[in-house]
């Protein structure tokens, strides 16, 4: 579904992704591990085109990305979820997730918002609230449904993680699983390698911009471990 | 008593003309982050097609009212698509296309109907009365009109998928982007939202007050104020800001009279600005 094959991305002088490969296949959820700063996300981005290739190819449903913009690869069936959240604060809970659904014509919003309801209640008890308002824990579930309401080929998760309390890990890990239930295709970045390895399927071990390792969970595992605490 | 509950009358009447202005020019910072300082511009230009449209065509003010929205929607259109829009990130280089505009508008108003004030009358005379008050219909139908369009405004901000889009570009330009919300799509519809509101508040509002080519600078200045007090970008402090303003004013005008109560209104919104200095309901770093 998502190939990228040797792409490089740099920030002025500095050089974030080193000729990184990769391949997701449908229905898989692969993992992308590293320390901070490993260049997770800036590949997460540029598969969202929030930043440009310096060089490779990214393909996605066999079609070139390059071309395309942020808006148009979300439309071609991108979901993304971006580290830190960053929902819309001043829109309401039921706002942020139907502008994840922006365009999509009233039914299949509504059929969008129904079914997270059902699959996250919490969306429908906090419907009118800010999304500034929520805690840390609150913001990631309505930052994944957002991502999810456009009923997406590929979802791109940036560090789900990042800053959650032990119990909310266990309830957005149990969102991802829900996602993947669906048949829903995910990449996903995790400084936090315990809890990503349990969800994922196939993983690659990033460093300095580069692929270290990669394979089934069990094969990166020990190595992923690693650099959790680096 | 009665002085104080007429001189509220006016400031209810200044506070929606004030909003409608406000929220077309905070409208346009909150999602594109552009000041545009040729609102007042497209102000004078509603009430001047507003002229036109009644005086030479011949059409009856409603109509006239119509073509002045339009006519400021579609321009704010076009020049946010043709100019704007490649600019839109260099705060410096809109700011000289926005003033530019402004000098423009207003040098070519001047050049097409002189430097007099116009004779744009309200069609409507004769006062209300009542409980004592005498209020002129003209005044009650421009307030009427400015909640209708503040309504109009709330409604398209916060119950359609549009007002939902240019939000979220207003809150996170890039996530918005990355949940396929089209900014080069929006922006310029953002544009011609604020600009035509401008212009319909030209059109009801020059033939209660005066129409002169500058009568733009004091209405940019005026929704500076607004903005600030409100808060940079907030659609609701506007709206607040707006009635604050206009109450203040009246009042000031009322039992301080003339320049006392201009000086009164800028210090009070000082006051208020010292205590709160993201304004009524502004966050302390608000991103466009």
């Amino acid at each position: 579904m998502l190939e990228i094959d040797r792409l490089e991305v740099r920030y002025g002088g500095i050089t974030a992704l080193r000729g990184i490969s990769i391949e997701v296949k449908e229905g898989e959820t692969v993992l992308l591990v590293g320390a901070n700063g490993a260049g997770k996300s800036s590949l997460i981005n540029a598969v969202m085109g929030l930043v440009p290739a310096e060089s490779g190819t990214i393909r996605f449903a066999n079609a070139d990305l390059s071309s395309l913009s942020c808006d148009r690869r979300a439309r071609a069936g991108i979901g993304y979820a971006p580290e830190g959240r960053r929902v819309f604060p001043s829109l309401s809970v039921t706002d942020n997730v139907l502008a994840g659904a922006f365009g999509l014509g009233r039914a299949r919003q509504s059929e969008a918002l129904s079914w997270l309801h059902e699959s996250f209640p919490l969306l429908a008890e906090r419907g009118n609230q800010l999304a500034g308002q929520l805690s840390g824990g609150e913001q990631q579930i309505v930052a994944l449904a957002r991502a999810m309401a456009s009923f997406p080929k590929l979802l791109l998760l940036d560090e789900p993680f990042l800053g959650l309390a032990p119990v909310w890990i266990a309830r957005i890990s149990e969102a991802i699983r829900a996602m993947q239930r669906l048949g829903t295709t995910i990449l996903m970045t995790e400084q936090m390698a315990r809890p990503a390895l349990k969800l994922a399927t196939r993983g690659y071990v990033i460093r300095g911009g580069e692929v270290r390792r990669s394979g089934p969970v069990a094969e990166i595992r020990d190595l992923a471990l690693a650099d959790e605490y680096l | 008593m009665h002085g104080i509950i007429s001189a509220g009358i006016i400031g209810i009447g200044l506070g929606a003309q004030y909003a409608l202005l406000a929220l077309g020019f905070t409208l346009i910072f909150g999602v594109l982050g552009v000041v545009n300082f040729a609102h007042g511009g497209f102000y004078v230009l509603g009430g001047y097609v507003g002229y036109w449209a009644v005086s030479s065509a011949g059409l009856p003010y409603p109509v006239a009212v119509l073509a002045a929205v339009v006519a400021t929607a579609a321009l704010g259109y076009l020049f946010e698509l043709v100019f704007v829009e490649r600019f839109v990130d260099e705060q410096l280089a809109t700011m000289m296309l926005t003033v530019g505009l402004y000098l423009v508008m207003s040098t070519g108003v001047l050049a097409g109907f002189g430097p007099e004030p116009a004779d744009f009358a309200f069609p409507v005379t004769g006062s209300w009365h009542g409980g004592g008050f005498f209020i002129p219909w003209a005044n009650l139908i421009v307030l009427g009109v400015c909640v209708l369009a503040i309504a109009a405004v709330y409604l398209v901000l916060y119950r359609t998928d549009l007002g939902r889009a240019l939000r979220a570009l207003a809150d996170d330009r890039p996530v918005a982007r990355a949940q396929g919300i089209r900014p080069h799509l929006l922006f310029p519809l953002a544009f011609a939202l604020a600009t035509g509101l401008a212009g319909l508040t030209g059109a009801v509002v020059t033939p209660i007050l005066t129409l002169s080519p500058h009568v733009g600078d004091s209405v940019l200045a005026t929704s500076f104020m607004v903005v600030i007090l409100g808060g940079l970008g907030s659609v609701t402090g506007s709206t607040v800001a707006a009635f604050v303003v206009g109450l203040i004013e009246a009042y000031s005008d009322v039992y301080l009279g003339g320049s006392k109560g201009a000086l009164a209104l800028f210090l009070l919104v000082l006051l208020i600005l010292i205590a709160k200095p993201s304004g009524l309901f502004g966050r302390e770093a608000r991103r466009a």
